[in-house]
């Protein structure tokens, strides 16, 4: 009897132990996911989102200088705005060739500065191996200095003023960097990050997942003259313009040797 | 969805993927431009105020940040499907000069208009067109590039897109 009495005792505490163990490892998880801006109390919930019967979501927030990323991944759009001189400008992004990055930028954030910077060296405008042109989108002048703007633009590289834009890409934070297969119309990388390097291995690895292929200079310069086509690629685009232009399939003009026989 | 730029009292509609610029083509209180760009006998110290030309650039490729007025920099990077509309104002008192006698914009482009002997860079396979008119006491210069003579069937209609849709008030 006392023997089991001292092994039910053994138990007991041994349990109680778990139990504790538990409840502490579980403290940890909250605390952990607090810090992360998560809250699973409901007490802690937002009132706007309760007065507005929504759904629960979880408010992510990130730690002081981490960038967010954005609330949903919208599809690229043309930039339009002002360049700043004050002329009215549009970023063709959508249904043109190529790569394009835009570089979400504005005037007063330090770690923008360094961006601005590097990019007033044409060889930092460039990731190795990529063609992606580079475009600057800063705020329209309602929200940013014209002045500020014209002095950090840099020469060479496309700059837009568009509040419109930072809407339309949700972009959470400055700087933010939004890659861009302009002839697909898709967004292949995005990101936030505090230097040139970075940004360029981020670039990298979206082209990598995004299963594009690098294409060198040369290499879009021929595709662009049409000589990377293949035969019946060029024969269709010879078609076209002849039915476009109204000659169409045995047309005599393309016979000229005919009627001389 | 096209979208619709203005400035200055010149408007036009750009289709999707199309690039443009509004832009001045000397800063303020610059006299060099002016110099270049006047077509009357006055000399530039004759002007009240500098003139500031106005320079649209728009092209169904992405342009270059660094452009001539009659697009030198685009024309190079352009692709054969490539078209480039440029409208370059010259100050008012050219408006009445036999140069500019043409009244208004022309709403279209004839297919065999753009010519390869027309650039003003001649760029192998290319062919432009440049067309001097006033409109509403102002006067302006045209200029279209396409990327390919061959190719105008296609190209020019594309241009006729945007110029139809260019608007000029006094």
């Amino acid at each position: 009897m006392t023997a089991l009495v001292i092994l039910l005792s053994f138990v007991v505490g041994l349990l109680t132990v778990l139990v504790a163990g538990l409840l502490r490892s579980h403290a940890e998880v909250l605390r952990a996911l607090h810090d992360l801006g998560v809250s699973l109390d409901p007490d802690d919930r937002d009132l706007d989102d309760a007065d507005a019967g929504q759904s629960t979501t979880l408010d992510l927030r990130t730690r002081p200088g981490v960038a967010a990323p954005r609330a949903s991944t919208t599809g690229p759009v043309d930039i339009v705005g002002v360049t700043a001189d004050g002329g009215p400008a549009k970023i063709g992004v959508v249904g043109t060739e190529g790569l394009t990055l835009l570089a979400f930028l504005s005037s007063g954030c330090l770690t923008c500065a360094g961006f601005w910077e590097a990019f007033a060296d044409p060889s930092q405008r460039y990731v190795e191996g990529l063609e992606a042109e580079l475009v600057i989108v800063a705020k329209g002048p309602e929200m940013e200095s014209e002045a500020s703007i014209r002095a950090l633009a840099p020469k060479g590289v496309r700059t837009v003023m568009s509040s419109d834009a930072w809407l339309d890409y949700e972009v959470p934070v400055s700087p933010y960097f939004i890659m861009i297969d302009s002839a697909a119309g898709r967004v292949v990388g995005e990101g936030a990050a505090a230097t040139w390097e970075q940004v360029a291995n981020l670039l990298r690895q979206a082209v990598a997942d995004a299963g594009l292929r690098a294409e060198g200079k040369s290499e879009r310069a021929a595709r662009s003259r049409g000589t990377g086509r293949s035969g019946p690629e060029r024969m269709a685009d010879t078609d076209e313009e002849l039915q476009r232009a109204g000659i169409e399939p045995g047309d005599p003009s393309l016979y000229p040797g005919a009627g001389a026989e | 969805m096209s979208h619709h730029l203005a400035a200055h009292g010149v408007s036009l509609d750009l289709p999707k993927g199309w690039d443009a610029e509004f832009s001045g083509a000397a800063p303020p209180n610059s006299e060099v431009a002016v110099r270049e760009r006047s077509l009357s006998t006055q000399s530039v110290d004759d002007f009240e105020r500098p003139f500031q030309p106005l320079v649209v650039h728009a092209g169904n490729f992405r342009l270059p940040a660094d452009r001539g007025d009659f697009g030198s920099g685009a024309v190079e990077a352009m692709g054969a499907g490539g078209v480039l509309v440029c409208l370059l104002e010259y100050d008012q008192a050219s408006a009445s000069t036999e140069l500019f006698r043409r009244n208004r914009l022309p709403q279209a482009l004839g297919v065999n208009d753009v010519q390869p002997n027309t650039l003003q860079r001649t760029i192998s396979g290319q062919a432009g067109t440049q067309i001097f008119f006033a409109e509403n006491g102002r006067a302006f210069c045209l200029y279209v590039v396409i990327g390919s003579h061959r190719r105008r069937a296609v190209l020019v209609p594309l241009a006729n897109e945007v110029i139809s849709s260019i608007s000029i008030e006094a």
